[in-house]
């Protein structure tokens, strides 16, 4: 293959503008790679270009204002783990980021890719990002928009989603948040099932704020909203687990090969309960 | 678009599909088949590399990628006449099987140990979370690494 066919295969665009002009061009988008070089394995083509984002400076910048995390979309799962270790109130997103896959992945995979593979069943950033009440930046051509990371998920799966995913903001409120996950190893793979959950109480230790979401038990990830109505106002001492276990009915499980549909179900309420026993020794410290 | 880059410390240049894995280029025209490709998941660790001094999976990275980086494969750790110490250690306490994952698990030690020269046996477990030995040689390969800060205390 002489270098000018191989020339339109592999962009590497320095901005944002010109990546947007490969994509329109058909070019496939390319972050860590972790995702798009395993196409064959699940049967999906590889003949498209590859338009390597990883010459966009600007993508791979974690930003820490008063308010806000601000994460370029090419930030690695190892990188974000250490930059947000000294937040507490994103501790779902520190544990999500240090505990996917395995350590090369996670130098390797990006939270852009993590939010934008589509057809990815078990990732660890996505529910972290939902607890946490994430936005995420989107360019196109001809516009900027920022959406609910939510109502993002909600239009990729419809394919309604267009343009590169350029930046995600975390809000930085008050409160303390936990990820827990349950794999079929000890370590090393992708959960069968995972959960985060973003908690405030008030000085008398009543919820006020809950937000739970859950992965890799459906297709997409999704906040388990029964549940957060029936623990907002009680007592954080409260069976969150007990509570879950009668709150099951909200998902419609996913069964493949690494674990039955009643199996992923099966361990929701002990992730609930661990979650929580995490944030429990988050407020420890803080008293 | 030739890709060029330095490869065990030499420059060398690719001029097939940059969207060619790492893995595929390296065993298949560069002829270094100690990188083992095993799972094509990135899930084994067999199949690890230092790029700019960091393990990390050659069978999802697209050669294309490695522009301008320095890349150091299992080839390029140590030669025959001097071993890497992981190499060496592994040697010494016999602990190589089939011998699959062994160029993974130095390279993803090699790394760790730079950072971590006195490692408890349960931070060794940690850093080969991604290195999966199939023949299940696991405890007497944590005993070789953890010989290498007894070594070096040794020699104090």
């Amino acid at each position: 293959m002489d270098s000018a066919n191989t020339d339109a295969l592999f962009l590497r665009p320095t901005d944002i503008k010109a990546a947007l002009v490969a994509m329109d061009g058909g070019a496939v988008p390319v972050a860590g790679g972790t995702w798009v070089m395993r196409a064959s394995l699940r049967g999906d083509s590889n003949d498209q270009a590859f338009v390597s984002l990883s010459q966009i400076d600007a993508l791979h910048e974690v930003a820490e204002g008063e308010d806000f995390l601000r994460i370029g979309a090419l930030v690695t799962h190892d990188h974000l783990a250490d930059f947000a270790r000294n937040l507490p109130e994103l501790g779902a997103l520190t544990q999500a980021a240090g505990m996917s896959a395995n350590p090369a992945i996670r130098r390797t995979a990006t939270i852009g890719g993590n939010i934008c593979a589509r057809g990815f069943t078990a990732a660890d950033l996505v529910p972290a990002l939902l607890a946490l009440n994430a936005t995420v930046e989107v360019h196109s051509s001809s516009r900027q928009d920022t959406t609910p990371i939510a109502e993002y998920l909600q239009a990729r799966t419809q394919r309604r989603a267009a343009g590169l995913l350029t930046t995600i903001s975390v809000p930085r409120k008050r409160g303390h948040s936990a990820h827990a996950r349950a794999l079929l190893r000890k370590a090393g793979e992708y959960p069968i099932a995972n959960i985060s959950a973003f908690i405030d109480m008030d000085a008398n230790n009543t919820i006020k704020t809950v937000r739970i979401a859950v992965g890799a038990v459906e297709a997409m990830p999704k906040r388990w909203h029964s549940l957060e109505k029936a623990l907002l106002g009680q007592p954080f001492s409260a069976d969150a687990a007990d509570m879950a276990r009668d709150l099951l009915d909200d998902f419609t499980p996913r069964d493949s090969v690494d674990a039955p549909d009643w199996y992923r179900l099966r361990v929701l309420p002990g992730l609930v309960r661990q979650a929580f026993a995490s944030i429990t020794d988050q407020s420890r410290e803080d008293a | 678009m030739a890709v060029t880059f330095t490869l065990n410390g030499q420059q060398r240049r690719y001029s097939g599909d940059p969207r060619t894995s790492l893995m595929d280029a390296l065993r298949c025209d560069f002829r270094l088949t100690g990188t083992k490709d095993v799972c094509g998941e990135g899930f084994c660790g067999a199949c690890l590399v230092h790029i700019d001094g960091v393990p990390k999976v050659s069978c999802l990275l697209p050669i294309g990628a490695v522009e301008g980086a320095d890349v150091t494969t299992i080839e390029g750790v140590g030669d025959l006449g001097t071993l890497n110490p992981v190499q060496q250690a592994f040697e010494d306490f016999d602990v190589v099987q089939c011998g699959m994952c062994f160029p993974g698990m130095v390279m993803t030690l090699s790394h760790f140990l730079q950072d971590n020269p006195r490692p408890s046996r349960d931070e060794v477990k940690s850093a080969l979370v991604g290195n999966i030995c199939r023949c299940t040689g696991y405890e007497r390969i944590i005993d070789a690494v953890m010989s290498l800060h007894n070594s070096a205390e040794g020699r104090k």
